[in-house]
């Protein structure tokens, strides 16, 4: 077990295995808010779904639509249960995420991709600002 | 964050509950972007609620329910209906009432149904240097970089906003991020409007979310061109704000745009690049047959309508072609008064306003609640003259698409037959 701390952008904590992504992810089109599968051209996340997972990927891209497909997500139980990015993802991304009560988590001092395997126990915790990933 | 005494009372809930949720939910917007305090804002484009989307026009009726009402002037968002001509384009009626809801909603927020991705040809624009929100890239991008408003791309949240007349201070409310980071000279002739839509295309697969600055471009562009170069850069990139010294306020000059600094990339784009984005789309050849004819993508100017006007005049659409021409209530009432509304149907067309192909029920990618029982697309293969409705039609109707310049897809609707961009 290893703490890695990150900069905390939506408050909250949540506990899920892990489904790390190489791409950037657009929630607008990537996520099929019906099943939570991945259908976007994102090779390392393809078929795999986010339902009840830690998503981790480098960032957020593409439209300001993006709130209303995580928040569709999660109205239809098949969102995320934290989110961590690289960078700082879009403020239409935090907006759903806070509508949706995501946390989500960025910046971490470790590099994800490299100590998280798919499927590994992470638990995110996301207070006033920071976060800290157990892995 | 630091608040104001005003702010800390909207905060408390001693205003009502409306501003008590919209504050809280900016306050935290605004930490979690490392924001010292809020601006005051002096217009809000806002959510329309979206019928296609389980519990979304629900989410206007909620604030309304708790008493909210708009404090600036605010206008709202492109939807999925036309609520006027909605059996005209075959819109499940349940689909059309749902949205009735939607427009009634923001008539009691106080907000002005505008229902359009273009608000500024509707009337609805900032001013140099104002605080600004919005759900609609294209907006956010064109308010910054024609009008030099500040302005994010904003979410729901552009609604906490409007209630509220707050919103934190990041992004491009701050001088430190209205700088150039791209250098771009155009050497590509630019010889339609489509051209500047898929000069913007192009280059935001390349600029992701930064700033863009043009150099070379063939004229000072046209508001058409403007607004055309804009879309484009929102649909592949995250791109907030482009420069175009002279045109955008306050910017002059190239060394003024990078605030003195050098550029962090410089790049060319040739002919072939904007060639390329038309070739990107769609498997029909040239001659090849078409069903669907869109053009007003974004939402039509007055100056957009007089131009198909001109070309639709005394023509007819062939059989068997559905030609739609979306634009604002505003201007289609302009071009009603000016006789251009006639003619255009005269030719066959449907002036669609309050939605357009991809944002109506056409779209596979939506999840409406059950009993709105959604027709499979009409459509096989579609022609458009906008890079931003080519990616979406492509994508979330998933229809064969194909992009053309406005004259040539005026010639597609015409002949039934696709005319792809003259070279």
């Amino acid at each position: 077990m290893s703490a890695i701390a990150a900069r905390g952008i939506v408050d909250g904590s949540a506990r899920g295995p892990a489904l790390v992504g190489a791409e950037p992810i657009s929630f607008l089109g990537d996520v099929d808010i019906r099943t939570g599968r991945v259908v976007g051209d994102l090779p390392s996340l393809r078929n795999t779904i986010v339902k009840g997972t830690v998503l981790i990927f480098p960032y957020t891209r593409g439209s300001a639509g993006a709130w209303r497909f995580l928040y569709q997500l999660y109205k239809h139980a098949n969102a995320p249960v934290a989110i961590v990015t690289q960078s700082v993802p879009d403020p239409s991304v935090v907006q759903g995420a806070i509508l949706a009560g995501i946390p989500i988590a960025c910046e971490p001092e470790a590099d994800l991709a490299t100590l998280v395997q798919n499927g590994a126990a992470v638990t995110v915790e996301v207070k006033d600002g920071k976060a800290t990933i157990t892995v | 964050m630091r608040l104001t005494r005003d702010e800390q009372e909207m905060l408390a809930g001693t205003r009502g509950e409306a501003q008590r949720r919209s504050m809280e939910g900016l306050v935290q917007l605004g930490e979690a972007f490392g924001a010292e305090d809020m601006v005051e804002i002096g217009y809000a484009h806002v959510h329309p609620g979206m019928a296609l989307y389980s519990q979304d026009v629900e989410l206007m009726e909620d604030l309304v329910k708790i008493g909210a009402k708009v404090v600036v002037p605010t206008s709202a968002n492109v939807m999925n209906v036309d609520t006027e001509n909605w059996k005209l384009i075959g819109t499940p009626e349940n689909l059309a009432r749902l949205h009735m809801r939607g427009v009634r909603a923001h008539s009691a927020l106080g907000a002005v149904s505008a229902m359009t991705c273009t608000p500024y040809w509707a009337g609805h624009w900032p001013s140099w240097n104002m605080h600004m929100t919005s759900i609609e890239s294209g907006v956010t991008v064109f308010c910054n970089s024609v009008l030099g408003a500040r302005s994010n791309r904003d979410g729901f949240f552009s609604v906490y906003a409007a209630l509220t007349g707050r919103y934190p201070r990041f992004g491009y409310h701050l001088d430190e991020n209205r700088v150039g980071t791209h250098l771009v000279r155009v050497e590509a002739d630019l010889a339609n409007i489509t051209d500047y839509s898929c000069l913007g295309y192009h280059l935001g697969k390349i600029v992701g979310t930064d700033v863009p600055v043009f150099s070379g471009l063939p004229h000072k562009p046209t508001l058409d061109e403007l607004d055309a170069l804009g879309a484009g850069l929102a649909t592949t990139g995250g791109v907030s704000m482009f420069i175009v010294p002279g045109t955008t306020p306050p910017i002059t000059s190239i060394d003024q745009a990078f605030a003195g600094r050098k550029p962090r990339e410089e790049l060319v784009v040739r002919q072939a690049d904007i060639d390329a984005v038309y070739s990107s789309f769609g498997n029909t050849p040239a001659g090849g047959a078409v069903d669907f004819v869109h053009l007003g993508c974004p939402h039509a100017s007055f100056q957009e309508m007089q131009d198909y006007g001109k070309l639709f005049a005394g023509k007819h659409k062939a059989e068997g072609v559905e030609l739609w021409i979306t634009t604002s209530r505003a201007v289609k009432a302009l071009a009603e008064q000016e006789g251009i509304v006639k003619l255009l149907r005269e030719a066959g067309a449907k002036i669609i306003t309050d939605t357009c192909p991809m944002s109506c029920h056409f779209a596979r990618t939506t999840s409406p609640d059950d009993d709105i029982k959604l027709p499979p697309p009409p459509m096989s293969t579609m022609v458009v003259d906008s890079a931003k409705q080519a990616k979406y039609v492509r994508d979330m109707i998933q229809c064969d698409t194909l992009l053309t310049g406005t004259k040539e897809a005026v010639a597609t609707a015409l002949t039934g037959r696709f005319v792809p961009r003259a070279p």
